[in-house]
């Protein structure tokens, strides 16, 4: 079951790689918070009861509705529509995702005999990582500063992922801290891109380059 | 007692929310200036009984930097003083200024006060958030530009740094804990590929938020897009805070032996720092910005002098002290020239010491200390890291580093210079004859003393010091 879930989870990153509609990005959000929630609901059995489901609520109230709800309010406010112009067309987007994904579905097979892997679930870990790299790379050639926002948050999601595949849980302390963090970092960046928006009247990374060492 | 100088700000904080006058805004922030320097003064000095209380402590090793950091934060406030003036009528705006500084301080006081890496971890990152509207302060186009960078390369930065602390729960084998004292008591049981992989993920992390060269991206634009008092506390000590996280998980390597690995990035982020200021400092335009890559260069020689070890980790204690008081009087008095010029581009400032003498001599002092002329703090703490350098037979690293370094002393006094003499053209005079009024004494007072302290310190430690000193070493 839980294995499903999280094939879910990886399957869904390709689909980030292959659109370019912001609307489906943030409800493509939607249900990687949901999928979490049931990773962490069927992951966490037994111990400290209250704390799991604290954070496995939390988890779904923070990553599955309030962020959604406040980058839809965003993307109302600044009408931006869809990232056309990135740097590499979407079809070799999804064929470079695509094997990130699959190297990390193999890779962590290599490792199974190595002792210290007892304390990793080699599926968690693979999967993880592959969407923490496939995040960066996409925050790279995307265009719009909204994009980058976005697969901020679906790295923030892959880390998530990686500090579940870890057999012991982390103290809750920590994992309740970085929701936090998350939650106002996103708060803050999407304050900010009203704010770019307004100043110059466009989403367009590259407009913001007016800070540098030489003059033109 | 630690629970004071932590919970002092929240409550100021709340009462900020409610009390909107700029009076008791400025207010809060000079009460809360001077009760830090109190407690911290109490707690490093062991004067009382520290009491304390779950995930924070002080130590060997933080109770340095805290009291720089209260210090440093005791000058800016006193600065503050002036400088809000100049926001003009505006309550709104000093209030919610006086409330991030409020939260900035905390958090900056958190991360160096947590005896537990996932509590430090959350502090650095509250750092970058509440410190990213005190640059966006200006709300100008360029502002929010710097802002953005900062919190969105800051976050992922700090966002890798936590896939460094879950691959060190992972190398921990059966134990679970981020307990700094925990952590080292067993750091020998630790499995040493995981404990290397999370060091890489936590230098890159951590040194995001250090300004280290190759990801120090944000730090120019964000220092000078802030406020002038604002840059001096992210120079000073939003730095340090970073540097003492790297520091404390360096030492888990250093316990284990296998610190060849740690000290090896060390030695290549230390030196490809001071290499980029090298560079940029050569064509700068920008004098704010050139304070700025001042610091990438002086984190990267904090980064060496942590690599080479021995004696030299004597001499970073002493600059981690000297270039805190030297930079930040030295960002504090691009605050006079900037109120001054009303601009930040080199060429446009011009004949500094007829427009206000007093700002031109702290501007060339300052100037003086960073660039480590004898008798100032820097002096020492660099002649002695390239003494160990000799004595460790570093001689290629030394060389590069002694060539680096006189390539950014001269790329810097060159911008000094210029800016400090010369002819003042009629339409600046005029201009500053208005903005002169602008200036009054508390804007000098703070780069005074620090400057004193700077080049007292680099004749005469005095025995206190020495003693904290070398208590720190042994934290190390």
């Amino acid at each position: 079951m839980e294995n499903g879930f999280i094939i879910l989870f990886g399957l869904s990153m390709l689909y980030l790689a292959a659109t370019s509609r912001f609307i489906a990005h943030i409800r493509l959000l939607i249900v990687q918070g949901v999928l979490l929630f049931l990773i962490c609901a069927c992951h966490f059995t037994g111990h400290n009861l209250l704390n799991i489901a604290f954070l496995t609520i939390e988890t779904l109230v923070v990553k599955s509705i309030i962020i959604p709800i406040f980058l839809y309010k965003v993307l109302k406010k600044t009408k931006a529509n869809r990232d056309v112009a990135a740097n590499i067309p979407h079809f070799y987007c999804l064929v470079i995702a695509s094997l990130i994904l699959l190297a990390g579905f193999l890779i962590p097979n290599y490792f199974n005999d190595a002792s210290t892997m007892k304390m990793i679930s080699p599926f968690y870990f693979g999967v993880s990582l592959a969407t923490i790299i496939i995040s960066l790379w996409l925050i790279t050639i995307k265009h719009k500063i909204i994009s980058n926002v976005i697969e901020f948050i679906v790295m923030e999601n892959g880390i998530f992922l990686l500090s579940l595949s870890v057999a012991k849980e982390m103290p809750v302390l920590v994992n309740m801290g970085v929701l936090l963090d998350v939650f106002i970092a996103i708060y803050i960046l999407g304050l900010f891109v009203n704010e770019i928006n307004k100043e110059f009247n466009d989403l367009e990374v590259s407009h913001l380059s007016d800070l540098k060492d030489y003059e033109e | 007692m630690i629970a004071t100088i932590l919970i002092f700000p929240i409550i100021a904080c709340f009462l900020l929310l409610f009390i909107k006058n700029k009076f008791f805004a400025n207010l809060m922030v000079n009460l809360y200036a001077i009760v830090h320097f109190a407690l911290s003064l109490l707690l490093v000095f062991n004067l009382a009984e520290a009491k304390s209380i779950p995930y924070f402590g002080i130590d060997n090793l933080n109770g340095l930097f805290l009291l720089v950091l209260s210090f440093i934060f005791l000058m800016v406030a006193i600065y503050n003083n002036g400088y809000v003036k100049n926001f003009g009528q505006l309550d709104k705006k000093i209030n919610k200024y006086s409330l991030m500084v409020l939260i900035f301080v905390f958090s900056m006081t958190g991360a160096i006060l947590a005896q537990n890496l996932g509590i430090a971890w959350i502090f650095i990152e509250a750092t970058t958030l509440s410190s990213a509207y005190l640059i966006y302060f200006n709300k100008t186009k360029h502002s929010i530009e710097a802002a953005w960078k900062y919190v969105f390369i800051c976050s992922i930065g700090i966002a890798l740094a936590f896939v460094g602390i879950i691959f060190l729960n992972i190398g921990q084998g059966e134990l679970n804990t981020l307990d700094f004292t925990q952590l080292y008591k067993y750091a020998k049981n630790f499995d040493p590929f995981w404990l290397k992989l999370s060091f890489v993920f936590m230098l890159f992390g951590f040194g995001t938020k250090m300004g280290l060269a190759p990801v120090h991206f944000w730090l120019p634009d964000a220092h000078s897009e802030a406020p002038s008092p604002i840059s001096a506390l992210l120079s000073a000590t939003l730095l340090n805070s970073a540097f003492l996280i790297i520091i404390r998980v360096f030492k888990i390597l250093n316990i284990m032996g296998v610190d060849e690995w740690a000290k090896t990035m060390l030695y290549i982020m230390g030196i490809l720092s001071i290499f980029v200021t090298a560079v940029f400092v050569y064509h700068i335009k920008n004098y704010k910005r050139m304070l700025a890559y001042s610091s990438i260069e002086n984190m990267g020689i904090l980064a060496l002098g942590t690599a080479i070890g021995g004696g030299a980790i004597y001499a970073v204690i002493l600059h981690i002290i000297g270039h805190s008081l030297a930079k930040a009087s030295f960002f504090l008095t691009s605050g006079n020239v900037l109120e001054l010029f009303e601009t930040k581009r080199i060429k446009s400032v011009k004949g500094l010491n007829i427009a206000d003498s007093k700002t031109a001599w702290l501007w060339i002092v300052s100037f003086l200390g960073i660039c480590a002329f004898p008798t100032s703090l820097l002096f020492i703490s660099e002649f002695l890291i390239i003494k160990t350098m000799f004595l460790n037979k570093q001689y290629i690293i030394c060389a590069l580093f002694v060539i680096l370094l006189t390539i950014i002393l001269w790329g810097m006094g060159r911008v000094v210079i210029s800016m400090s003499f010369g002819k003042l053209s009629d339409e600046k005079n005029a201009l500053i004859k208005n903005t002169k009024k602008k200036l009054c004494w508390v804007m000098y007072l703070p780069q005074i003393i620090m400057l004193i302290l700077v080049f007292v310190l680099g004749v005469y430690i005095p025995p206190f010091l020495n003693d904290i000193i070398k208590l720190t070493i042994t934290g190390f």
